[in-house]
């Protein structure tokens, strides 16, 4: 991601100044946020990150790494390029009104009785998790209003009904209180928040996509909850001083005039969007023949990971990768690139041992396997 | 309020793990098994085959809208509203599924017991009972997923009703009982921490899950799973005559299972395999016999086989194994514990002098041009601990170089934790229960006395709604008194400040202790993990103590620092021990309610002082003053090996600290959770 900068940004930041000031306020709320593409360098984060945006049932990505490595820039600038979605207009879940396997018990019964469930598109929304979160706001609680004035019992939805076909953030994740991240991990699990609190017993469908950073500097995550991020990727500080030049003089273009910043890489964005979309239209065509299934397979057992869910992972995110690239068929290169993003929190490890993945073996278990295949 | 459902993964579309879906369907066919639990590591379909044996769940006769499910033909069992109806000749039968109730980790109390239902008591001015989980779970199932991390007082709720098999609700001016027999289900990671014996005990099976190894069956797992993401309708109907299939099945071994007979033969082996063993009390052995009746009904015999009984015996005993004798207590060493290290002791002599022979064997991280004190013989090595005792010689050349030992193999520790007190703390972790003052934590109960403005809004509805009738109320349904007001008592388990005091002499190399010893530590290290403790180091050797690592949270670090930790010079244990009070009473002044608690791992063995003093009586010195200090709590690991002549310097410095004193060996938990760890 080395793009030469547009020259004339005096000329620019003209025009958008004489533009009607209106349009500028406008535009402001959403100019705001720095444009994915013009992030400079950290691939694998974009990468990971691409892959959720095109296929929402990856679960999530964990992003690790230090300080000031541009983590959650990444994250919200992803939000404003994800393409609308179609929602329940007056559902405080955003069921899908075309889905009615995952529907709120509310909008399902409209259904079933017959009734036209009104629809409006919006943005995917990203759905902030702060660390200092309390139970009750997140899986939700009593209504307290609706108690007091009308002496009946609601209940009020929390983050994770807010969180139910968006992006659930939380910054810092390994910060999170453990009580919290209990919560977490219940409903992550079944994509569905069970409350049984304060006077209510209610459940609705909480399907998020799970998106973390953290510093390993202050303690890892739990295992649990590491394993319920489908992607994770380690990002380090830019080495290239080319690189970092580039970094600062975006950034303080970017501050120094954020719309006019968001106009000149428009372009690129748009560019980024729609191969979001076609990838999206793509991804259900995907095939995955049989001996890129066994490859996945052995790859899992001879690096040992836990479980099955490394599996379905690395093959959705293969297919992700297929369609990403313009492609109807999984092809090797996939299926290793895969691997990284896939694997590298999920392997079985001595207690303490860095999150890391050997590569020698991998290529090893690659190699070893093709060699098998025909002798 | 209803239940949002989605559509669920066919239990018959599972693959492999054959052992837990026998579990879960004899369950299916015998509630009277006593549920089960299933441990294993994370993404091996754990919760999803749970999920999916709801659909498979037999029928059951119950009273048409009783909100307890009576069984029309147990009148001594109904609850006061299906009582008071069969007087009347107006109850009606009906039938329906057993349910499968979940049970969140973040329920609160109230839920999960029932309690007074406010928007009655606004309407009528009385008060009603509204009926709870554990209402709904009677003669049903109750699933916890994540079992492991539930909250004490609900576990012990849950304990309660089950081994009454009543529910008895006195709270919020109702008073009120019920019937509640259910079956516990519940799934668990073992990596986040073991279960209580006595939860343990409830559930009847007991399954281990791993992945599969087979690449044939991951590919058919990842196949099954994407068509059912895709397609979840499509896949279910392609499942559905499997489906049908087992639910007949399940259906016949349930009528099968009345006739079923086991031999007395049999049962004595059942006794025998109790007893072999050494369960506690009765339930394995009841359980056991019920469950290879129910093997056999499922296989369609109506006689239990011999394989039956050990197919029952694999899934009733895991959990419930214990070894021959109950361990040590640490308090007090008997003489039979240096019989157990005795050949321990020489396991490592033989190691060492293998070692000898083969010095590229030496430890990957040590370099060659450091070398490493190997003592010729056992003789010799004793000859030199007594020097180091009596402190004044100086310590052999060899042992004045830097050594790196690796660390040797971590094992579960057995739990050091403080009892509960009343002191309200904030911070996080999972080690020490404690009561909070900040408003985070899991809301537990609700409490008249005003502390912090952390209103509990459904409590204090609940205690204004009965006098609503009366009351004066304007604009709003509810008018709310101060003696109405109920604050929430909030409760999380706080991590401990652990601080590790490493002697890393000389005198700790010597024959691989340090091996050990790193082990020990590791073990503990893992432990602190898990309990999310904050954790230091402090290594002394040479002429004086060095703060290794300061308070974090980061066990990854200690872990580095301690492979990386090289041994060797002389002992100046009381410079160690006046570090750590330094850092210790630096972490109280920052959070004066976390107790640190020091982990004092060494020999005892001071060899060097700070002062004019000698090393010894300067250490004990310090030890005493430390011990004034009433919230540094200390533990003392020795790591002396026991023989002929043991000094039991450490023990005599645990006396001074008042520290709890400890040999390695004792470190290592309770023989029943280490036997399921094996399981």
């Amino acid at each position: 991601m080395t793009k030469s900068l547009p020259q004339n940004n005096g000329f620019m930041l003209f025009c958008v100044l004489s533009e009607a000031k209106g349009m500028v306020i406008k535009m402001n709320k959403f100019n705001r946020i720095y444009p994915f593409s013009a992030i400079v360098g950290q691939e694998e984060m974009k990468k990971g990150l691409l892959l959720n945006a095109i296929n929402p049932k990856l679960s999530g990505v964990l992003i690790r790494g230090e300080k000031g490595t541009a983590k959650s820039t990444a994250v919200r600038a992803l939000a404003a390029l994800l393409p609308d979605i179609e929602v329940v207009a007056d559902c405080l879940y955003g069921c899908d009104p075309d889905n009615i396997t995952v529907m709120c018990s509310s909008c399902r019964g409209r259904l079933e009785a017959g009734e036209n469930l009104p629809r409006k598109k919006r943005k995917m929304k990203v759905v902030d998790l702060p660390v200092s979160a309390t139970e009750d706001r997140v899986v939700g609680t009593l209504d307290i209003e609706q108690a007091i004035k009308k002496g009946e019992k609601h209940f009020e939805p929390g983050i994770l009904a807010q969180a139910n076909r968006g992006i659930l953030y939380v910054d810092e994740v390994n910060l999170l209180d453990d009580h919290i991240v209990d919560v977490l991990l219940d409903s992550a699990a079944m994509g569905v928040n069970t409350v049984e609190r304060e006077g209510v017993s209610f459940s609705h469908p909480a399907n998020f996509m799970l998106v973390g950073t953290m510093n390993p500097e202050e303690g890892e995550l739990r295992p649990q909850l590491l394993d319920r991020f489908g992607l994770c990727v380690n990002i380090t500080g830019i080495l290239d001083p080319l690189q970092r030049v580039e970094v600062v003089r975006r950034s303080v273009l970017f501050e120094e005039d954020p719309e006019n910043f968001a106009r000149q890489w428009e372009e690129e964005e748009k560019k980024l969007r729609k191969q979001i979309a076609a990838a999206k239209e793509l991804l259900p065509a995907v095939k995955i023949k049989d001996d890129m299934l066994f490859l996945i397979a052995q790859i899992a057992i001879d690096m040992g990971v836990d479980g099955h869910r490394a599996d379905l992972v690395m093959m959705k995110a293969a297919k992700t990768m297929a369609a990403l690239n313009g492609r109807e068929e999984v092809i090797e290169e996939d299926v290793r690139r895969s691997v990284d993003l896939a694997l590298i929190h999920r392997m079985r490890r001595k207690p303490f041992q860095e999150l890391s993945i050997d590569h020698e073996k991998l290529q090893d278990v690659i190699s070893g396997f093709f060699d098998k295949e025909c002798p | 309020m209803s239940k949002a459902s989605s559509f669920i993964y066919p239990f018959t579309a599972l693959v492999g793990q054959e052992k837990m879906k026998k579990g879960l369907i004899l369950n299916a066919v015998n509630p009277r098994l006593g549920g089960i639990l299933i441990r294993g590591e994370k993404g091996t379909a754990k919760s999803t085959a749970v999920r999916a044996l709801a659909s498979l769940l037999p029928e059951i006769e119950v009273v048409e809208g009783c909100p307890y499910s009576c069984h029309p033909d147990r009148r001594d069992n109904f609850c006061s509203r299906c009582s008071e109806l069969f007087g009347q000749g107006k109850t009606i039968r009906s039938v329906r599924q057993v349910q499968v109730i979940d049970l969140p980790v973040s329920a609160t109390e109230d839920r999960l017991l029932g309690s007074l239902d406010f928007e009655y008591a606004i309407k009528y001015g009385r008060p009603r009972f509204e009926p709870g989980l554990l209402a709904k779970a009677n003669r049903g199932i109750i699933y916890v997923d994540e079992v492991n991390l539930l909250d004490d007082h609900l576990v012990d709720a849950l304990l309660d009703a089950a081994s009454m098999g009543v529910n008895t609700v006195e709270r919020e001016g109702v008073s009120f009982s019920h019937p509640a027999e259910f079956i516990l289900v519940g799934t668990m990671n073992p990596e986040e921490g073991e279960l209580r014996p006595q939860l343990l005990d409830r559930f009847g099976l007991c399954v281990q899950v791993e992945g599969a190894a087979d690449p044939t069956e991951r590919v058919e797992i990842a196949r099954r799973r994407e068509a059912f993401d895709y397609s979840p309708l499509e896949f279910i109907v392609q499942w559905s005559a499997e489906e049908s299939c087992l639910r007949e099945r399940i259906v016949a071994a349930r009528q099968l299972l009345s006739q079923v007979t086991i031999s007395l033969e049999l049962l004595d082996l059942v006794a025998r395999l109790s007893l072999e063993a050494f369960v506690s009390g009765h339930r394995a052995d009841i359980i056991m016999a019920n469950a290879a009746r129910t093997i056999a009904a499922w296989q369609g015999r109506t006689e239990v086989k011999e394989a039956d009984v050990y197919e029952a015996a694999e899934l009733v005993l895991p959990h419930r194994l214990r070894e021959a004798s109950p361990p040590h207590p640490p308090e007090q060493p008997e003489p039979s514990r240096k019989k157990e290290e005795e050949p321990s002791d020489q396991e490592q002599e033989d190691e060492s002098s293998r070692e000898q022979e083969m010095p590229e064997r030496l430890d990957e991280s040590s370099s060659g041009a450091e070398e490493r004190p190997e003592p010729e013989s056992r003789e010799q090595q004793k000859e030199q601990d007594r020097e180091k005792e009596e402190g004044q010689s100086s310590p052999s050349p060899a042992s004045m170089e830097e050594v790196i030992f690796s660390i040797g193999e971590p094992f579960p520790v057995r739990r050091i934790s403080y009892e509960r007190d009343r002191v309200l703390r904030k911070g996080s972790g999972r080690r020490s229960r404690t009561k909070t003052a900040s408003r985070t934590g899991r809301y537990v109960r609700s409490t008249m006395e005003r502390n912090n403005n952390d209103l509990a809004f459904d409590a204090t509805i609940r205690a204004a709604s009965p006098y609503q009738l009366r009351r004066q109320r304007e604009k709003v349904a509810i008018a709310i008194e101060s003696s109405d007001i109920r604050e929430k008592i909030r409760e999380k388990r706080i991590g401990n400040f652990l601080l590790f005091v490493v002697d890393a002499s000389g005198s700790m190399g010597a024959r691989q202790r340090m091996v050990e010893t790193k082990g020990a530590i590791l073990s503990l290290l893992l432990d602190a993990y898990q309990k999310r403790d904050h954790i230091g180091m402090i290594a002394f050797k040479g002429n004086a103590a060095e703060v290794l690592l300061p308070p974090t949270n980061s066990v990854e670090r200690a872990e580095k620092l301690l492979a990386e930790l090289p041994t060797g010079g002389k002992t100046p244990l009381s410079s160690g021990l006046a570090k750590a009070y330094e850092v210790a009473i630096a972490h109280l002044y920052k959070d004066p309610n976390i107790f640190p608690l020091l982990i004092i791992i060494s020999d005892g063995k001071a060899n060097m002082s700070m002062g004019k003093d000698r090393p010894l009586a300067e250490a004990r010195r310090v030890a005493e003053f430390i011990s004034r200090e009433e919230k540094i709590k200390t533990l003392v690991i020795d790591v002396e090996p026991s023989g002929f002549l043991s000094f039991g310097l450490a023990r005599e410095l645990a006396g001074i600290l008042g520290a709890r004193y400890y040999k390695i060996a004792d470190l290592k938990a309770d023989t029943l959770v280490e036997a399921i760890r094996k399981a």
